[in-house]
């Protein structure tokens, strides 16, 4: 079983966009599950200090794989995550 | 058929629609077709009270209709094709380059305020400082895409350069001179991070194919029309009843000179919360005033 970690990068509360983008993440993640890749989704905070150190300044949402921002300021579709999580398997 | 060939179709129909809107706009320019409602208010006055909302309304979209496809057709454009990864980048970088982007990027990287307000946090925390934050946080809502292209195209484009030219004045003053004061000197202080954005190698951004890029920049075009259209609808019905029933004189005492603009902005605050209706309500009066000069 290979594991994935995604965080979801937002404001606290979630604004709708990042609802959005955290739904296709999971998605994404109840389709690979049959395939054996585990995905750990995770929303953060886009305005706390450990995440601003971590990344620098994002435009929400963005979406982080394995501690890589990969998605930044748009909503991806299911199937560019699914894509980008089994890459992230690999 | 092949999977290029289906993505070269898709984008090319996007395109052409994209094209189309503009075209519409431009083809309104040349046959000098006012996008803007021209009820006044004698039409309107003598209506029953129901009525007057529905007259407007009606006389708003049938000119309007091109003039907002276009503004969120764009606005939504620019958004998806601004290079979000290398302006952030730089934006907690230095002071300088701070305001410079503050200024430079506010307007096209925020049509929605809940991307405004993490990237404000962003600025603040990663190094730029409380200056360019603010300058960021005033300049945003004040001259975005949106209410840029909707001001000039309702009315006036000069008056759309005067109010990016004074936002981005008042955005830069107000964001020097709060960096100076020992109020904004604590806030930095307390919110700055020592090794800001160490590691710019974690950011990899994936661009996904031209078609898809299109198809998300006009979605979410229809994202921000239907976060914004309600209330802009509710706006229309207010403004309505204020070009109808606020006498010409009262705008033309009272809303003029320096007591005008106390007034102007103090009404301003509160109705600015249904964004861009203030562009309506600021036609409205712009026009009665106009009504009365050529009375007297």
């Amino acid at each position: 079983m290979k594991e994935v970690k995604v965080e979801v990068v937002g404001p606290e509360p979630p604004c709708m966009r990042c609802q959005a983008a955290k739904k296709a993440v999971e998605k994404a993640a109840e389709k690979l599950k049959s395939s054996g890749i585990r995905v750990e989704i995770e929303k953060v905070n886009i305005m706390s200090k450990q995440i601003v150190q971590k990344y620098g300044v994002l435009v929400s949402p963005a979406i982080a794989i394995n501690n890589t921002v990969k998605i930044m300021g748009r909503i991806p579709s299911e199937d560019e995550v699914e894509k980008l999580l089994k890459e992230a398997a690999k | 058929m092949e999977e290029k060939t289906i993505r070269t179709i898709r984008a090319g129909v996007i395109l052409a629609f994209v094209i189309i809107v503009i075209g519409l706009l431009i083809y309104s320019r040349i046959v000098a077709y006012s996008l803007a409602p021209q009820s006044k208010p004698v039409d309107l006055r003598p209506l029953p009270l129901w009525q007057i909302p529905i007259v407007y309304l009606i006389d708003y979209f049938s000119h309007g209709t091109v003039c907002l496809l276009f503004a969120f057709t764009v606005a939504g454009l620019i958004y998806e094709f601004v290079p979000k990864e290398a302006i952030t980048k730089y934006m907690g970088s230095g002071r300088v380059a701070g305001y410079g982007l503050a200024l430079g990027m506010a307007p096209f990287l925020t049509v929605c305020s809940c991307t405004m307000v993490p990237l404000f946090g962003g600025v603040l925390y990663a190094g730029a400082g409380i200056g360019p934050a603010i300058t960021f946080l005033l300049m945003a809502p004040a001259a975005n895409i949106l209410s840029i292209l909707l001001t000039g195209e309702m009315i006036s484009w000069e008056l759309a350069g005067v109010r990016i030219i004074v936002s981005a004045t008042v955005a830069l003053v107000a964001g020097i001179v709060i960096s100076k004061t020992p109020w904004g000197k604590a806030v930095e202080k307390e919110h700055q991070i020592n090794s800001a954005a160490s590691s710019s190698a974690k950011i990899e951004i994936v661009k996904p194919p031209l078609d898809e890029r299109l198809w998300a920049a006009l979605k979410f075009a229809g994202y921000l029309a239907k976060q914004i259209l309600p209330f802009f609808l509710l706006g229309l019905v207010a403004v309505s009843y204020v070009e109808a029933f606020l006498p010409e004189d009262i705008v033309g005492t009272y809303l003029t000179g320096v007591t005008g603009v106390l007034i102007a902005s103090v009404i301003g605050g509160p109705l600015y919360t249904p964004t861009l209706v203030e562009i309506v309500l600021g036609k409205g009066m712009y026009e009665s005033r106009h009504v009365k000069r050529r009375i007297a």
